[in-house]
């Protein structure tokens, strides 16, 4: 288990956070300059902390209280950097042997063998990084940490700097290698929600040198703790609303001309409130509905995508953006879009309280 | 003109050898911590590593001499233990041309260590190596180019000094005189062949240390 409790200042800015993460992957989602990167960092022993203490299995890595700091190169932290950092004058088996200094020839040939295979690199051990395509180089970057068995993974935007059709395949792939190869707790440094969402098993989101929010990725979406961090995870439709009614299930809110229907989640319901609702989440219908929560709306603006379009209504004066899988929307084609009706889902709504 | 005499040729290279070597010790870590470093310090030594370049070598010359002359303190205090003088000996030439040609190869030295990406030091310190170490297998290989043409420009630098060197160290044939300085020796003599090829000589190294420089950069741009 990985425990940290760190607080650091960098002229305006102060990174305080603390957390703990189990084995599995937790992400670490938030915009840039957010002290994502820099708890990376400090965990990693390249930054030091003003003060708090970081946890490795029990094991203290620093700690203010007792003047404890462990320099990076006895952490056991496996890294693997943005551009992954290989070396550029050593080839994929040097780079990969590089960690193993320690040990004696044999072992490093052994080890460094078997890596190679493993990662699929039989063929380029003696080549150079820049010989390597994106997905070589992921994998020799894995392997080079990966072959001195660390106790924490830490990924640091990863595919930030690639190509969207490359991103995807590498993400696949830097899953199963992590499944196969690793069996310890994996921390993901990312800006980008729909890559956490894809990789890790829960999402941490960090705004301002803070940690928003810490949870299950599921929980993470269904239910953001404030603004930011509905936001932060993507939420496009946030309104201020106010609560006209209260009852055992539900509540009833009023956002401009607009009454709907919302569930009550775990946030304490005031008079004013914020509600949102993923872009996803909501729903068309050409046709007359009887459901709840049912309210004719115009199309504003409509952007299609490769796979989904996205669409912005207008209801009732409320502007809303929907965002909807191109198969199911063959209605949306016909000239006849005056007529649709926007289905808001109650459970998909989410109070939050408002920001000052 | 009188029988040859390769002193000077002789003692221009060991100075200039000695002091390129005593460059390299001092000047590279002075380099690497002004590629790393930051702050008001570092601001400062840069400036003053980069001094000799710019100051006429009279007033560098000058300035050593108030500093190790034998009425200055660590002048009159080398004497006094070590029976060492600096003034007017071959140490004191030595001495003057590290200083005119140390910035030589501490400019290109931190230009090659700016270079080197961070992530390359952090990825080396995670893997368990320490800083010496990493100093030695990653930012050496990776920046010794850059090492090798500065190294090259201050020798040749060196190798060419006359005002400081005149200044610290005189002109005693057969004790310190240099090559430049005897080309003007020979020049002020009259002994136009002498000159002539003492110049073809110098020549033929400038041209040939200019032309290893460029060939290295063109590497280097290639990466």
């Amino acid at each position: 288990m990985l425990e940290v409790s760190i607080r650091k200042t960098f002229g305006k800015f102060t990174l305080q956070t603390s957390f703990t993460a189990e084995k599995g992957v937790l992400g670490i989602l938030g915009s840039s300059g957010c002290g994502k990167s820099m708890t990376l960092k400090c965990i990693a022993g390249l930054q030091k902390p003003d003060s708090g203490s970081i946890l490795l299995n029990g094991k203290p890595l620093f700690s203010s209280g007792s003047n404890l700091d462990v320099p990076s190169r006895k952490r056991n932290i496996g890294y693997v950097f943005q551009n992954y950092a290989l070396f550029p004058h050593l080839t994929v088996s040097q780079n990969i042997a590089y960690g193993l200094g320690h040990l004696d020839r044999t072992q490093h040939k052994a080890k460094v063998a078997s890596m190679v295979q493993r990662m699929q690199l039989s063929g380029h051990a003696h080549h150079y990084p820049f010989q390597l395509s994106g997905g070589q180089q992921q994998r020799c970057a894995l392997a080079r940490t990966l072959v001195t068995e660390p106790d924490l993974l830490l990924l640091d935007e990863p595919f930030s700097a690639l190509d969207t059709h490359i991103k995807h395949l590498l993400e696949k792939e830097l899953i199963q290698i992590i499944q196969e190869n690793f069996d310890g707790i994996v921390l993901l440094v990312t800006h980008n929600i729909e890559e956490a969402y894809r990789i890790c098993d829960r999402i941490m989101v960090m705004d301002q040198g803070r940690n928003l929010q810490i949870g299950a990725k599921e929980d993470i979406i269904s239910n953001p703790v404030s603004l930011t961090a509905a936001r932060i995870t993507g939420c496009k439709n946030l309104f201020d609303v106010r609560v006209l009614e209260e009852h055992e299930g539900h509540v009833l809110l009023e956002a401009g001309q607009l009454v709907f229907k919302a569930q009550k989640n775990h946030t304490p319901v005031s008079r004013h409130m914020v509600a949102g609702i993923r872009a996803h989440h909501l729903r068309l219908h050409s046709g007359v509905s009887h459901k709840e929560n049912v309210f004719e709306c115009e199309v504003v603006e409509k952007v299609e995508g490769v796979f989904s379009t996205t669409l912005q209504v207008d209801c009732r004066g409320l502007l809303f953006q929907l965002e909807i899988a191109k198969a199911s929307c063959p209605h949306l084609t016909g000239t006849d879009r005056g007529r649709l009706r926007l289905h808001i889902p109650m459970k998909r709504v989410f109070l939050m309280e408002p920001e000052v | 003109m009188d029988t040859l005499n390769l002193f000077p040729l002789y003692l221009s290279f060991r100075v200039a050898s000695t002091a390129t070597l005593v460059g390299f010790l001092f000047g590279l870590p002075v380099a690497w911590f002004l590629s790393r470093g930051r702050g008001k310090a570092v601001d400062f030594l840069d400036t003053l590593t980069n001094l000799p370049v710019v100051l006429p070598p009279t007033v560098l010359g000058y300035y050593l001499l108030v500093l190790l002359g034998r009425q200055s303190p660590l002048g009159a205090f080398l004497e006094d233990t070590w029976g060492a003088r600096i003034v007017f000996t071959p140490t004191g030439a030595i001495i003057a041309s590290t200083v005119v040609s140390i910035p030589y190869l501490i400019k290109a030295a931190k230009t090659a260590f700016l270079e080197i990406n961070e992530d390359y030091l952090n990825a080396a310190r995670l893997l368990g190596r320490n800083e010496f170490n990493i100093f030695v297998t990653i930012v050496m290989p990776i920046a010794w180019r850059g090492i090798v043409a500065g190294t090259t420009m201050s020798f040749v630098r060196a190798l060419g000094d006359f005002g400081t060197t005149l200044m610290v160290s005189g002109s005693i044939p057969d004790k310190t005189m240099t090559m430049p300085i005897a080309i003007y020796d020979a020049l002020q003599a009259g002994d136009k062949a002498m000159a002539n090829l003492l110049v073809l000589i110098m020549t033929g190294i400038a041209v040939t240390v200019l032309f290893t420089i460029n060939l290295l950069e063109r590497k280097m741009r290639k990466g």
